[in-house]
């Protein structure tokens, strides 16, 4: 009984490909969480073995590897340029897919001052790689349109993590009044223009509870002093747990590579307010997503005030769920098998 | 004429024509967009709710011409006919041109040679060169910087000049689009809640929210129409629009507004001055230059002549030799 008929297994008793996920940034977040994703799916586990690294920065470049694959979720800027060439030049035969995490439109856009300087180092570093994962078709479109990677060595593969326990929630009952955001305290996620919109909010029963920590919480504090109805909770455990506590989702981000968070709300049956750039326009779907300009303050306090209960309901909820694993779980098995790996044992 | 498009792709290039009571000009504009060399076009006319008979000409240019189509709307404005238009574009490749001002016949297919050698480039424009009311030359143009553009220099600047002189790739503008909670019918690509800076504001947003880079083509290949009178009164409106885009949109990146605004708002505060110049409002003048320079010294520093000259028409504006300098600087060429 297999669940992955779809794509080539080891034959029975032969050795299963080792791979290999090196990864720089441990810190806990959706890279994190979607490497675990890979590494404990027993259905990818029956095609291949996969295990995670992680490395420290400076060791990039003087790594010896044992693996049939090497997939790389490690940063590339110009400073481990250097240390990607080494990790590439001391494994001539090896296949080596790099995972983009980090890059898309919006990041250039507020980011890069010289944007040719930029995707010449993007394009040097991306050559170095038998394949580049985007997490999102948003930032895909965006990789190939700009010629950062040339379309036969580009796979758009989403991130997905376990979704059981946010499928099985109960969904929120009536308008929504309770307003979740989920995210690192960093300017990427845009909770500063949030606070602005919902401070002018008159609604005096509406919440807005902030989870997640980051270099920005002072700032961010700041700037909902006087407001009582705005709750910073840190990093939490259980994102599941403080979902629940919440009717509604906002990410406000002004750059997002995929944003498994907003996948996770959807799944939640809560409905999402989401800024239309990247890698969260791939959650568009019906009546419970919900697209606003970044940066845009009146037209995000517009879309809280219209959010309704427009959330997903029970089946279209679990259907997201098993569809997003399933999809994830086959991108990731084709592109395995597509690289044609012969273990040596 | 020729028709090249395949009635189910569109065709190269749409060209958006905002109108609002233009039966004075509309005809000559459309004549200049039909005489393209660049043929495969569709050129759409958006009637914003006029009340002269300037859709009655753009019918009768129509029957005659059907790569012109005409779409109606009750009046929203500039913004406002301008995403109507763009919802009814097929084009890959979209151009705006007011309804009183001309494009030079190669303007199109240079445009779209740009936008095509470039994958990066999500904006064409070009120069521009001025003329009256009457459709006379002016000795003025618009020879904005054309390459390196970042969007501090599009937020100081503006290089794109002016409304007809833009030529957009169908993906930047798409980059753009959103749907307001109150809004019905279509997207919005142009904010419709700004009556002036509409333009800029566009711009800006594309600079800071894309990363289509915005560039320009040697050539002035629009002739843009300015129109006396009323102008110093619409002075305060337009400082007023122009600050109203810079709080919409410091939201977004609140370190580059800090960091960029006092220079862009004495560029601001320049170019209304001279605009106060060429309506002869002596006293208006001086006092946007004062509040210019105290504002920032970048405009002095980076475009010395231009600033000083700037400055000495509004000392000199109001004395009668100042009037004849002016007049000659201005002389129809």
């Amino acid at each position: 009984m297999s669940i992955l008929p779809s794509f080539p297994m080891p034959a029975p008793g032969s050795p299963r490909p080792r791979i290999l996920h090196l990864v720089d940034d441990t810190t806990p977040g959706g890279v994190m969480r979607m490497l675990e994703f890979l590494a404990t799916d027993p259905a990818l586990a029956r095609q291949a073995g996969h295990m995670i690294m992680p490395v420290p920065r400076g060791r990039v470049g003087r790594l010896s590897l044992q693996a049939d694959l090497v997939v790389s979720h490690l940063s590339v800027n110009w400073r481990a340029l250097p240390r990607l060439i080494a990790l590439r030049a001391r494994h001539p035969g090896l296949k080596i897919v790099h995972v983009e995490h980090s890059y898309t439109e919006g990041f250039t856009a507020l980011n890069v001052p010289s944007r040719a300087r930029f995707h010449t180092l993007l394009r040097t570093a991306y050559a170095l790689f038998d394949r580049v994962v985007a997490v999102s078709e948003g930032q895909g479109t965006w990789l190939r349109d700009r010629g950062l990677v040339p379309g036969a060595r580009l796979t758009v593969i989403r991130s997905v993590v376990d979704l059981t326990r946010f499928a099985a929630l109960p969904g929120p009952q009536g308008r929504p009044r309770v307003l979740g955001a989920f995210g690192r305290l960093d300017r990427q996620k845009g909770f500063d223009t949030m606070i602005t919109a919902f401070r002018t909010l008159p609604d005096p029963g509406a919440e807005l509870h902030i989870f997640g920590e980051g270099s920005e919480r002072a700032a961010l504090e700041a700037l909902a002093a006087e407001d009582l109805r705005v709750t910073f909770h840190g990093h939490v455990e259980d994102p599941v747990a403080a979902m629940a506590g919440v009717d509604a989702v906002l990410m406000p981000s002004r750059w997002e590579a995929y944003g498994i968070a907003a996948l996770e709300a959807r799944v939640a049956g809560r409905p999402l307010i989401a800024t239309g750039i990247d890698g969260l326009r791939d959650h568009a779907g019906g009546a419970e997503v919900r697209f606003v300009p970044p940066g845009a303050v009146a037209a995000l306090r517009e879309a809280i005030e219209a959010l309704g209960p427009t959330g997903l309901g029970p089946e279209a909820r679990r259907k997201l769920a098993v569809g997003a694993v399933a999809e994830t779980r086959e991108g990731w098995a084709a592109l395995i098998a597509s690289l044609e790996l012969r273990p040596v044992g | 004429m020729s028709r090249t498009a395949p009635a189910a792709s569109g065709p190269t290039a749409s060209i958006v024509v905002p109108c609002y009571n233009a039966r004075a000009t509309l005809a000559e504009t459309l004549d200049s967009l039909t005489r393209q060399s660049l043929a495969d076009l569709e050129i759409i006319v958006v009637d914003d709710g006029a009340t002269d008979d300037s859709v009655e000409i753009a019918g009768a240019m129509a029957a005659r011409d059907p790569r012109i189509r005409l779409v109606r709307q009750a009046n929203r404005g500039l913004a406002g006919a301008r995403n109507s238009g763009i919802h009814a574009a097929r084009g890959r490749y979209i151009g705006f041109c007011d309804a009183d001002d001309l494009w030079a016949p190669g303007k199109l297919a240079a445009h779209v040679a740009h936008l095509e050698a470039d994958p990066l480039v999500g904006l064409s424009f070009s120069g521009s060169v001025l003329m009256d009311a009457s459709g006379r030359l002016l000795r003025r143009s618009q020879q904005p910087r054309l390459s390196g553009i970042s969007a501090a220099h599009v937020f100081k600047r503006n290089p794109v000049g002016n409304g007809s002189a833009a030529v957009m790739r169908r993906a930047a503008l798409e980059a753009l689009a959103w749907r307001p909670a109150q809004e019905r019918e279509r997207d919005w690509i142009f904010d419709e809640t700004f009556r002036q800076s509409e333009d800029i504001e566009c711009w800006l947003r594309l600079a800071l929210t894309t990363d289509w880079q915005i560039e320009g083509i040697p050539g002035l290949l629009t002739r843009y129409r300015i129109t006396p009178g009323g102008l110093s009164a619409a002075t305060g409106r337009q400082y007023a629009s122009w600050q109203r885009m810079v709080e919409k949109l410091t939201p977004l990146d609140p370190a580059f507004f800090a960091r960029h605004l006092p220079a862009a708002r004495a560029y601001q505060l320049r170019y209304l001055a001279r605009r106060a110049v060429s309506d002869q409002q002596g006293p208006e003048s001086r006092r946007l230059m004062r509040s210019a320079l105290a504002t920032s010294l970048r405009p002095l520093a980076e475009e010395p002549l231009k600033t000083l000259t700037t400055g000495a028409a509004a000392l000199l504006i109001d004395h009668p030799l100042g009037q004849r300098l002016h007049r000659a600087a201005t002389r129809p060429a």
